[in-house]
């Protein structure tokens, strides 16, 4: 037999998710090689297992990748989040392997690409408009749906999404999303950054559903609840709960639409993350991702029981290359995990009552992301959690009291902003 | 170059709260007298425990039960259910288990075990053997070589340094400092370089083990985001 697989997994300098998809690499029998858009310390030392590809631009990614290929022949490329499933797409395709079509994962990550493509499709979606930056904000307010919804088209993690119950509100609003698109990283994004959306605002309680697409066909891993109402003005989420205390009837209902939205967009393989709502009026895609679960909820999943459990990074990389995958039934227990709000505006100095919240019974772990000296912005400016906790338990509501019990014993110390 | 840093295992025991981390510690609990111990996840076989409370002067690593006689924190650790190997170093204690149970349930025995050894009061961690085996000592003096010579000036463009803390039965154990500490992309410094060079440059090395307080960093060359 010839040599070892190789595995290109694209990540992402800023990603949470190194870690996991790289001990599930270990795991399997691959050569990995780790492409990120900046210089690893050793990639001089070592271009078989690091490179460093222009992810600001796709096809020049696409070529390096074909160069790294050529030398180093790859069976499989791998994105994490939006944008590395995009430049994942484009490499794929640029060296003939299985992957979803480069439009699909553009419109997975434009909100208005996939809304145009989800309400062609009747997928039901709120009523949307797009609008320039630089329009009016009070003809646009005039003509908005109350309550509505701003939304920039290219930011994630609630970054910049913000409810407005009345014309007032929405100028307001309007002017925090400018100053948002305004900033730096926001305007890089181009044409992106100068529009944004406003929607109508869909009631009902919000679920987040876990999938993984094969040759199109959907196969849902696990569908969360996000118990805390997601009302806004801002959108903070907090606790993902699975499995979902919702009806049967009521998540059929969720993953038909999910599959629909998938295909409406195109996707046909590897992973997608899909936030919905459900009312009187059935379900209501809010988000389709063309990635996995973000941050660092993903230690919540197991697939399989005992010894031959899996992660779901192994899970993913698995389907990628083309190997077996042991399971695809999310264990039997409940789990959960919260992201800790951000507890206001400040230079973080240090994170009390850890311990104690690691002792709740029920949580499994508390992970303080933010380090010392950070400084914690709070939607809808910011963008990053300071940390996660997780539990897990015998059904879903044990282990959402855990998680709650286990956040009032943190206490954060922050200094004032420029302190 | 390369000469082992003569660091005499002197044994440490502490009482329970005898040790208070002082105001702007990090991650302290709010009860003052607890033992603290922060669980930092290296993979799904490994984890390291900071402890609040000092453990082991050096370093000494227990590769099965057999070893940890006369240790009395070795010994409770090896009778959680899993558990393969035992590094104790400074108040970082690195467990490494079989199986798939996730460090999130098994932490908490580990957690335990490591306090019913501390309230013992005696010294949790004997002394290492008065020597170390040649070939361990052959082998610090050439990784501590490859550090200084090429692991360190490679990481020192982003800011950060490695430390050599020991080798015990070939088992290379390190701490990562600077920039490298707390950065979103230090499992892939350390398995797609580090550990790369040693198995090319040392290949008798059987494995290595970071000893980081990564959530200490202050300073990291890169800060995840969520995505």
């Amino acid at each position: 037999m010839g040599a070892r697989a190789r595995l290109l997994l694209l990540l992402p300098s800023t990603t949470y998710r190194a870690a996991a998809f790289v001990e599930a690499a270990r795991r399997l029998d691959v050569d990995l090689t780790v492409a990120s858009d900046q210089d690893s310390a050793f990639s001089g030392r070592e271009p078989e297992r690091l490179a460093t590809f222009d992810f600001a631009h796709r096809d020049t990614a696409a070529e390096e990748a074909a160069a790294f290929a050529a030398a180093h022949p790859v069976a499989a490329v791998v994105g994490v989040d939006d944008d590395t499933a995009i430049l994942a797409a484009a490499m794929a395709e640029r060296l003939g392997l299985p992957h979803n079509p480069v439009a699909a994962t553009l419109a997975a990550r434009n909100k208005l690409e996939q809304r145009r493509a989800l309400a062609a499709a009747g997928v039901p979606v709120p009523a949307f408009a797009v609008h320039a930056l630089d329009e009016g904000p009070l003809a646009v307010a005039r003509a908005a749906p109350y309550p509505c919804v701003v939304k920039p088209l290219c930011l994630s993690a609630s970054r910049g999404v913000i409810r407005a119950d009345g014309p007032e509100a929405f100028v307001a609003a309007h002017g925090v999303l400018a100053e948002i698109l305004g900033s730096p990283d926001a305007a890089r994004r181009g044409e992106d950054s100068r529009r944004y959306l406003v929607e109508s605002f869909v009631p009902g309680p919000e679920f987040a559903l876990e999938g993984l697409l094969e040759a199109g066909r959907l196969r849902v891993l696990a569908l969360f609840d996000k118990p805390d109402p997601l009302d806004g003005p801002t959108f903070e989420e907090t606790i993902y709960l699975t499995p979902s205390r919702l009806d049967r009837t009521a998540q059929r209902a969720l993953e038909a639409c999910a599959a629909r939205a998938a295909a409406a967009v195109g996707l046909v393989s590897g992973p997608v993350h899909v936030e919905l709502r459900f009312n009187d009026a059935g379900p209501w895609l809010i988000e389709l991702g063309a990635r996995p679960i973000g941050g660092r909820c993903s230690a919540v999943l197991r697939f399989g029981e005992g010894a031959t459990a899996i992660s779901l990074e192994e899970l993913l990389l698995r389907h990628a290359l083309g190997l077996p995958v042991p399971a695809v039934e999310r264990e039997a227990a409940a789990a959960g995990v919260m992201m800790i709000p951000v507890p206001g505006a400040g230079v973080l100095r240090a994170v009390r009552g850890v311990e104690a919240a690691r002792a709740v019974p029920g949580v499994e772990d508390v992970a303080i992301t933010a380090h010392p000296g950070q400084r914690l912005v709070p939607l809808p400016r910011g963008d990053r959690y300071p940390g996660f906790i997780f539990a897990r338990g015998g059904e879903p509501a044990g282990v959402e009291a855990a998680l709650r019990r286990a956040h009032a014993c943190l206490r954060f110390d922050l200094a004032p902003q420029g302190d | 170059m390369g000469s082992r840093i003569p660091a005499p295992p002197g044994a440490i025991g502490r009482r329970p709260g005898q040790v208070d981390p002082g105001e702007g510690t990090w991650d302290n609990s709010f009860v003052d007298r607890e033992i603290r111990i922060k669980a930092e996840p290296v993979d799904g076989s490994r984890c390291r425990f900071v402890v609040s409370e000092p453990l082991l002067e050096g370093a000494r690593r227990f590769a099965s039960p057999d070893e940890a006689a006369g240790s009395p924190l070795a010994v409770e650790l090896f009778a959680v259910a899993g558990v393969r190997e035992v590094l104790v170093s400074g108040a970082t204690v690195t467990v490494t288990k079989d199986g798939p149970a996730p460090w999130q349930a098994v932490g908490k025995e580990i957690g335990a075990a490591i306090r019913r050894a501390l309230a013992a009061g005696g010294p949790t961690v004997a002394a290492a053997p008065p020597a170390s085996s040649a070939s361990d000592e052959s082998l610090y003096a050439r990784v501590a070589d490859l550090f200084e010579a090429e692991i360190n000036p490679a990481v020192a463009r982003h800011g950060g340094f490695v430390e050599l803390v020991d080798v015990q039965d070939a088992v290379v154990m390190l701490r990562m400092g600077g920039g490298c500490q707390g950065c979103g992309m230090a499992d892939v410094t350390l398995r797609q370089g580090i550990e790369t060079a040693l198995r090319q440059r040392v290949p008798e090395v059987a494995g290595i083990v970071d000893i980081t307080d990564h959530a200490a960093g202050a300073n990291p060359y890169v800060t995840a985001s969520k995505k």
